[in-house]
């Protein structure tokens, strides 16, 4: 006999004989308790995300007026601080947009396949907000040192007496470090999700492989 | 959510539960990891029950949120991780002093089952509930022809499991 059929005789006789059977008592509390799922993970992870970027963006117009000058100054006018700043918050927008409908999208009624497809996607949506920001902090971070070290009086003073060599290696120094910094970032959300999302993945993977 | 939804999915699944211990049995290995995911299960269920429009049965949209609930939804605690490495350690054992008889056979095979990946343990699921490939497939999201194929290699791989 087939060890499957086998098996099959005795999982729809016995499979559940030894299961507690739950009266609708036990179940009404069952409902309404907080779901663990993923998703739920991963919601709370991307508007942690969202804040957390809304709030490195709001920091000039939370900070003293001094360093509001200061950035107006670096940007040459108030005019290009505050196209970059409605810029900024237009992509989180459209983030919050597209985040929204992905979220939307994910139904556990699916099936298995096209489920795990939303939650990628949704998890795909994060992760470019995520190249987004830190391109943009790695970007702002090194015109603000190229700034600093060339337009500032007090910083380029210092630096007056470097040659052009060891001024060279100064800079290099410091965007390599910048970019570090950024990567640290990036490893560290990769961590993130590739710890949540790691059975998704492989039983995404083991899916597609049945159409290979 | 009304009373009456609440009063109406209650009663469906108090009569449909064993499909959920079931899913649980195959995805878990303790008590505890099996009373977590039955509760995600149920959380699951009544969240999506309110589109539930009928033109299906209750239990085949049971298959269907228990499965992805399993396989993609849950997250196993280490308390579960655990126990899953000493299982396997035992039925190493097991399976050298292999007895033929037919108790020994199933205990055997419920093992090896255990060893399988997700997504195999949700085909062996399927076909030990008497699901036809089609409706194996429309739950997974593959091809009849997958479903077939890869059943067909899971047979093998439990043969190989069994007899090393």
């Amino acid at each position: 006999m087939d060890e499957l059929e086998l098996l099959k005789k005795d999982w729809q006789t016995n499979s559940t004989r030894d299961e507690v059977k739950l009266s609708s008592k036990e179940i009404y509390p069952m409902m309404h308790k907080k779901s663990s799922s993923i998703v739920k993970t991963l919601f709370y992870i991307s508007v942690a995300e969202l804040l957390f970027w809304i709030i490195i963006n709001s920091i000039p117009y939370f900070s003293s007026e001094e360093y509001r000058a200061d950035l107006a100054a670096m940007y040459g006018n108030g005019g290009v601080l505050l196209g970059l700043t409605i810029f900024s918050y237009a992509v989180i927008l459209g983030f919050v947009y597209l985040l929204y409908k992905s979220y939307k999208s994910i139904s556990v009624t699916d099936n298995a396949k096209r489920l795990m497809e939303s939650i990628i996607k949704t998890r795909k949506i994060i992760k470019y907000y995520v190249i987004y920001n830190l391109v943009m902090a790695f970007l702002s971070m090194t015109f603000g040192l190229y700034y600093t070290i060339y337009e500032n009086p007090e910083v380029s003073e210092q630096f007056a007496k470097f040659s052009d060599k060891q001024m060279f290696i100064t800079m290099l120094i410091m965007v390599v470090a910048i970019a570090v910094f950024v990567l640290i970032f990036w490893v560290f959300y990769r961590i993130i999700y590739g710890i949540l999302l790691s059975k998704l993945n492989r039983n995404y993977k083991e899916l597609k492989k049945l159409e290979v | 959510m009304n009373k009456e939804l609440e009063h109406s999915f209650v009663e469906l699944l108090e009569k449909h539960q064993n499909i959920v211990h079931k899913v649980c049995r195959l995805y878990t290995n303790n008590q505890d990891a099996h009373n977590d995911l039955f509760q995600e299960i149920t959380i699951q269920l009544w969240k999506a029950y309110p589109k539930f429009r009928g033109d299906a049965k209750f239990s085949t949209w049971m298959y269907r949120v228990g499965l992805n609930t399993a396989i993609t939804l849950y997250r196993k605690s280490k308390r579960s991780i655990k126990t899953q490495e000493f299982e396997s350690v035992s039925f190493k054992i097991q399976s050298v002093d292999y007895d033929d008889t037919e108790e020994q056979q199933l205990k055997l095979l419920y093992k090896a089952v255990h060893q399988l990946n997700d997504i195999e343990k949700a085909l062996v699921f399927l076909y030990l509930e008497d699901k036809n490939y089609s409706e194996i497939s429309e739950t997974l999201g593959i091809s009849e022809v997958n479903a077939r194929v890869k059943m067909n290699r899971v047979k093998k791989k439990l043969r190989t499991i069994l007899n090393p």
